[in-house]
C-alpha cells in the first residue's frame, strides 16, 4: 500500500523481541472485513496511538491482541506466547470499553479480586488509590457514574505488574482533571518500562501522550510512525490570514499548491503542500494578508488528511 | 479463585429476593402438595409415604431451582454486560468462572433441601428407619445437583437476553414434571414412564428415594446422572469455547 509509512524510529527504542506481533492478521465477521492482512510489532517501552475513524478495526484489533476473538487467518503473538497464555502469566492488563462490571458487589471487593486473580499483583489499598478509587471503595459498583465505572475498570486492568497495558477508549465519559490525572497515572506506568496501546478518539490525547501512532482504515493499516512523521506525511501545512479588502474565492483557488481552502468572513484557511510557494503567490496576486500564521498540520488535521488521501485513492481505483 | 467463589457467594446472599424464592419456596410447595397427605397411606407402586417421598422429591426439586435457575440467568446477563469479557483478561481459567458459579449456587442450594427436610420433619412428623439416611440423603440431593448447574451454565451460554428467562422455565418445568419431582411418576401413562426413567431429574430423585427405603443408590442412577453431568459439563465447555470466536 503506497500510502503506509514505514518508519523506523532509529532511537533505540525498538531492540529486543517484540511485545506484541500481528503478522498477515485477518477477521471477518459474516461478509464484513474487520481485520484485513495486519502485520504489525510493537516493542518494549512504547506508548502506542491506535487511531481510525469508527469501524476502522480498532476494538477488533485489540479483541485478537488480547485473544478474546481468534483470528481467521494469521498469527497474533505477545510476549512470544498466544494472547490467552500471557495474560494467564499476569503480563497483560487491559481495559475495555466493553468490559462489563460485576454487579451487587462494593468496589474495594471488585479491585481485590482482580488483584487475587493477578500473579504479580499490587496492593489493594494502593490499586484504589492510584485510580482515585479510595473515596468510593465502600459504595455498590452498579450504582457508579460512567466516569467513575471507567476508573473501577482501569484498576482492574492495572491491579499488578504488567508489561503491557491495553487500553480502549480509557477517558471516555471523564472530565478533564480525571482525564489529566488518568494520564498522569499512565505516565508513571510507561516510565517504568511498561508497554502500553491505546485506543482513542481524541487525538489531541494520542498527540500529547503516544511516541508511536498507528493509524487504521478498513482493518488495514494506514500509517505508523511517530505523531510528528504522521503529521509530516499527511505533507500539508497550515496558512491562515485575514484579508484587509474582499477578494473573491475563485481568485484564491488560482494559488497553487493548494490542498484545501475555507473562508469564513475575511478569515481565510489554507492547507498547502508548499506553504513558501503559496504565501509567494498570495503577495504576487497583489494581497497584503493581515496576521498571517503558517503552521504545520495537528495531528487531527493531519488524520483526517491521510484518511481523505485513502478515501480518494480507493474512489479513483 | 477462592475470592471469586467468596464474592460470587455474599452477591448472591445480598439478593434478598433469590434467596427468599430458592430457599423458601420449595418448602412452602412441600407444605400445599403433601400438606393434606397422610403418613399412613403408601404411594402406589412404592413402599413410601407420599410426605416422605415429596420430601426428596421437593428438596432436590428446591436444589435445582437454585443452581439452574440461578445460574442461567446470572450468566446469560453477565455474559450481555461485558463481565465475562472482563474476567477473561484476568489471569482466571475460563473454567474457574463456571466452577465459582456451582459453587456459589450450592451455597443456596443447601439451605432450601434443609429447609424442606426441616418442614417435613417438624409439620409432616416424617421419620426415617435410621438416623444415617439424614446426612445421605441432604448429601446426595447436594451432590445431584451439580449435574443441574452445569446445565444452568449451558444454558446460560445458549441463550441470551429476553431468552434465557423462558428456556429455563421450559427445560426446567418438563424435567421437574417428566421426572416425578412434583407428582409421583406412578400416576402416568406407561409410554411417559418409560421415558422419565430417563431423564436426569428422575435418576436424581431416585437417588434419594433409595436411600429412604434403606437402600444405596442404584448403580444406573448414579451412572445416568454422570452421563447428564459429562454431557451438560461438554455442551457448556463447547459453548463457552464457541462464544469466543462469535461474531
Amino acid at each position: 500500500m503506497t500510502t503506509t509509512a514505514s518508519v523506523n524510529t532509529g532511537d533505540g527504542r525498538r531492540t529486543g523481541a517484540p511485545v506484541v506481533s500481528f503478522e498477515n492478521v485477518s477477521k471477518n465477521y459474516g461478509t464484513v472485513r474487520a481485520v484485513a492482512d495486519l502485520s504489525l510489532d510493537l516493542y518494549p517501552g512504547e506508548t502506542v496511538a491506535l487511531l481510525g475513524p469508527n469501524g476502522a478495526g480498532k476494538s477488533s484489533t485489540l479483541d485478537l491482541l488480547l485473544g478474546l476473538r481468534n483470528p481467521d487467518a494469521g498469527r497474533v503473538e505477545v510476549f512470544g506466547t498466544t494472547p490467552q497464555e500471557a495474560i494467564l502469566q499476569g503480563r497483560v492488563g487491559a481495559m475495555l470499553q466493553s468490559g462489563g462490571l460485576m454487579e451487587e458487589v462494593k468496589v474495594r471487593e471488585l479491585v481485590k479480586l482482580a488483584c487475587d486473580l493477578h500473579p504479580k499483583a499490587f496492593p489493594v489499598e494502593q490499586v484504589l488509590e492510584a485510580a482515585d478509587l479510595t473515596g468510593i471503595a465502600d459504595r455498590l459498583v452498579n450504582k457508579l457514574s460512567g466516569g467513575q465505572e471507567q476508573r473501577v475498570r482501569f484498576a482492574m486492568a492495572t491491579a499488578g505488574a504488567n508489561d503491557l497495558i491495553v487500553l480502549d477508549e480509557p477517558t471516555t465519559g471523564m472530565d478533564v482533571s480525571a482525564r489529566q490525572a488518568f494520564w498522569g497515572v499512565m505516565r508513571e506506568q510507561t516510565r517504568q518500562g511498561r508497554t502500553v496501546l491505546f485506543a482513542t478518539h481524541y487525538l489531541e490525547e494520542a498527540d500529547a501522550i503516544a511516541d508511536r501512532v498507528i493509524v487504521l482504515r478498513g482493518g488495514k493499516l494506514l500509517a505508523d510512525g511517530s505523531a510528528a512523521e504522521i503529521k509530516a506525511k499527511a505533507g500539508a501545512r497550515r496558512i491562515v490570514f485575514d484579508l484587509d479588502q474582499p477578494v473573491g474565492e475563485g481568485a484564491l483557488r488560482e494559488l497553487p499548491f493548494l490542498a484545501s481552502l475555507e473562508m469564513s468572513g475575511r478569515t481565510v484557511r489554507i492547507q498547502s503542500h508548499d506553504a513558501d510557494a503559496t504565501v509567494h503567490a498570495l503577495y504576487g496576486l497583489g494581497l497584503y494578508p493581515r496576521n498571517l500564521e503558517v503552521a504545520g498540520l495537528g495531528l487531527e488535521q493531519a488524520f483526517l488528511a491521510i484518511n481523505d488521501a485513502a478515501t480518494a485513492e480507493e474512489a479513483a481505483r | 479463585m477462592k475470592t471469586l467463589v467468596k464474592l460470587e457467594i455474599t452477591r448472591t446472599l445480598r439478593n434478598k429476593k433469590f434467596v427468599f424464592f430458592s430457599v423458601l419456596y420449595p418448602a412452602v410447595l412441600y407444605l400445599l402438595i403433601a400438606g393434606g397427605a397422610s403418613n399412613a397411606e403408601l404411594v402406589e407402586g412404592t413402599k413410601l409415604t407420599l410426605p416422605l417421598l415429596m420430601m426428596v422429591s421437593m428438596a432436590s426439586f428446591g436444589a435445582i431451582t437454585a443452581v439452574l435457575v440461578g445460574n442461567s440467568e446470572k450468566i446469560a446477563k453477565e455474559r450481555e454486560k461485558g463481565w465475562v469479557r472482563q474476567l477473561r483478561l484476568t489471569a482466571l481459567p475460563g473454567r474457574g468462572y463456571v466452577a465459582a458459579k456451582v459453587a456459589s449456587a450450592s451455597v443456596v442450594s443447601l439451605p432450601a433441601i434443609l429447609a424442606v427436610f426441616a418442614i417435613a420433619a417438624v409439620v409432616k412428623g416424617v421419620r426415617l428407619d435410621a438416623a444415617w439416611q439424614w446426612p445421605a440423603l441432604v448429601g446426595s440431593i447436594w451432590a445431584g445437583s451439580i449435574v443441574f448447574a452445569a446445565l444452568g451454565v449451558a444454558i446460560g451460554y445458549l441463550a441470551s437476553g429476553d431468552a434465557v428467562r423462558p428456556v429455563t422455565f421450559i427445560i426446567y418445568f418438563a424435567l421437574s414434571i417428566l421426572g416425578g419431582l412434583w407428582m409421583p411418576t406412578t400416576t402416568f401413562p406407561d409410554w411417559l414412564q418409560s421415558i422419565a426413567k430417563w431423564t436426569p431429574t428422575h435418576a436424581y430423585a431416585a437417588l434419594g428415594q433409595a436411600i429412604e427405603v434403606g437402600d444405596a443408590p442404584h448403580l444406573k442412577d448414579v451412572g445416568l446422572l454422570v452421563a447428564y453431568l459429562a454431557l451438560f459439563a461438554g455442551c457448556a465447555a463447547w459453548l463457552y469455547r464457541k462464544d469466543t470466536r462469535k461474531g
